[in-house]
């Protein structure tokens, strides 16, 4: 139980937190009725926030939460979050300073616009647009599932309706959320994620150092875990089947690995929020120095990441653990070790850290998929709407968003939503045609584009499909000639062929 | 002519800056040389460690490549 002083600190960071999110209004202030001033607050942020304002999109639930659960279930594999994102910022720093030169001069908000604009069709940009917003649903639901876990080990032992107090607690947040989004738009939220990132930092260099001092370090974790995995083996369950202390040295993991961490490479910085991040640096230089300095943050992911290992070694957290299914347990193991190896009014500051690491991200997720609606979905429909108007739509989607997320939580078993995001990531991968290639070349064709996009879409779908049997999802890997490939990539590929091949025609019939 | 070495000297620095940033993947590809337990570093396995320190790396390498592209422009 984390105990009065833990609820103290918790509160009252709350409460800090909620008070920076109003303070974000008048924060820089700017005409908050014109939609850049409010979704991007006014292109503003220097190096340093940015940095803070990009870090906090990758410093999601995802990391507190789906990583960490991966290596407690799955092992080594789900490391491939490291080297993803070591070179994700890579791709981040070579495409998005042009698009922010092209946003400045352009009055592009989205990526969907400079999309519409390069290749002269609405369709093609509705379309990415529709793909941004209904991927970034299922990670909007991963960031109310963590905070779903931190409640959930926060209650234990305390009531018996942890399910109801929690449901409750979270519809208070969002509406909090929601509110002050509505009000200081990403004003707020850069706030938020400078207090978010702080505590979580403090919170992983804690445990990081004291969970290996106190039960033994790496090596005797190693062991646990093997333990652990040997004793669920003899019921005939797979447990940890990736490898422990390495990845497996099998060639079919290790495509899936590489495969894996690419892929998610090419994602990231097409997920609408971290374009939209992007877009609010007040400079290209600003925007590439930030860029090339968040592999730093990744540090950070990597000790979370070891901490869903080192969590067998700590028979405190697996007793707390073991009153949850074994299916769902690991989405708890860093709240849980937050609690047993921290002090009472510590763990409170880690566990806000990792509450409000939920709420900060579903509101930068919520802005970039209002504006897509807006301008990319409504106003080709209505072309006359006033400024005014964009921004006020704008403003209220979010607020939709925001709680559609909580109600597909509510209705939805929490690892289904944890797979679904794992859909997410390959259906946002099909827009990269239109979008990264668009940055260099406008000589493909509109049609070749969203036949291109359809054939990744499709497929994509299909093959997890395939891969999973019909089933509940549980993989998002494909067996091709004895290696593992990340279906996203497949996708890809074959979205890519259609769009270059059917482009052919029309770029011959220019040169004549 | 100064305007052509100024050209030229911009090339030679996206040719560095490229260089720079395609060193990560190159390691991070070469899963061969990483995907084992030995040498442990604190307990914690090669695998993991090794692949930990080239982010700071990375973050290196990516900095010195955003000099020499981005300094360059107009910002």
């Amino acid at each position: 139980m984390i105990g009065i002083a833990g609820w103290i600190t918790f509160i009252v960071l709350f409460v800090i937190f909620t008070l920076l999110g109003f303070y974000g209004a008048r924060w820089r202030k700017g005409d908050l009725t014109n939609l850049h001033e409010w979704a991007l607050a006014g292109r503003r942020l220097g190096t340093f926030l940015a940095w803070f304002l990009i870090g906090a999109d990758l410093y999601t639930a995802y990391t507190f939460v789906a990583v960490p659960s991966g290596m407690f279930a799955s092992g080594a594999l789900y490391f491939f979050a490291v080297p993803y994102v070591a070179t994700a910022f890579m791709v981040a720093m070579v495409t998005m300073p042009r698009l922010w030169q092209w946003s400045r001069e352009k009055g592009y908000v989205t990526a969907a616009d400079m999309v519409q604009d390069r290749f002269s069709s609405r369709v093609l940009a509705g379309l990415i647009a529709l793909t941004g917003i209904i991927a970034e649903l299922p990670y909007i639901a991963l960031q109310i599932i963590g905070m779903q876990a931190v409640l959930g080990i926060m209650l234990l032992g305390v009531t018996k309706n942890v399910s109801l107090i929690t449901d409750i607690a979270l519809t208070v947040s969002f509406i909090i959320l929601a509110a002050f989004t509505f009000t200081s738009g990403l004003r707020g939220a850069t706030l938020g994620a400078v207090l978010k990132d702080t505590l979580i930092f403090l919170a992983v260099i804690a445990l990081i150092i004291v969970v290996p001092l106190r039960y033994g370090g790496f090596a005797s974790a190693f062991t646990d875990a093997q333990n652990f995995a040997s004793a669920l083996a003899a019921k005939h369950i797979t447990w940890l089947g990736t490898g422990i202390t390495n990845l497996k040295s099998v060639a079919s993991l290790e495509a899936g690995y590489t495969t894996l961490w690419m892929g998610s490479t090419f994602a990231l910085f097409l997920y609408p929020h971290a374009i939209n991040g992007s877009l609010s640096a007040s400079g290209k230089r600003q925007l590439a120095m930030s860029n090339a300095l968040l592999p730093i943050y990744g540090i950070g992911l990597a000790l979370l990441s070891l901490l869903g290992l080192l969590v067998y070694s700590d028979s405190g957290a697996m007793q707390m653990l073991s009153n949850f299914p074994l299916s769902s347990r690991g989405i708890y193991s860093i709240p849980a070790l937050a609690l047993t190896s921290l002090p009472g009014w510590f763990a409170g500051i880690a566990l806000l850290g990792i509450f409000i690491g939920g709420l900060v991200p579903a509101a930068i997720m919520a802005i970039s998929q209002a504006n897509l609606l807006t301008r990319n979905i409504i106003k080709p429909l209505y072309p006359n709407i006033k400024p005014e108007t964009e921004t006020r739509i704008s403003k209220w989607a979010s607020v939709i968003f925001k709680f559609i997320a909580l109600g597909f939580v509510f209705l939805v078993p929490a690892t289904y939503a944890i797979q679904l995001q794992l859909l997410g990531g390959i259906i946002i991968l099909q827009t990269l045609p239109s979008v990264f290639l668009g940055l260099v070349t406008k000589k493909l064709h509109k049609y070749a584009l969203i036949a291109g996009w359809a054939v990744g879409i499709l497929s994509g779908i299909y093959l997890v499909e395939l891969a999973n049997r019909f089933g509940p999802l549980s993989t998002s890997l494909f067996p091709v000639g004895g290696y593992l490939l990340w279906i996203g990539l497949l996708a890809l590929g074959f979205n890519l062929a259609i769009a270059v091949i059917l482009s052919i025609p029309t770029l011959f019939k220019k040169q004549i | 002519m100064q305007g052509s070495n100024v050209k030229n000297k911009n090339t030679a620095n996206k040719v560095i800056a490229f260089i720079l940033l395609i060193i990560p993947w190159i390691t991070y590809l070469w899963i061969n040389s990483y995907n084992k337990a030995e040498p442990p570093l604190f307990g914690l396995t090669f695998f993991y460690w090794y692949q930990t320190v080239w982010l700071a790396i990375s973050a290196i390498l990516f900095a010195v490549a955003a000099v020499l592209i981005y300094w360059s422009e107009k910002n």
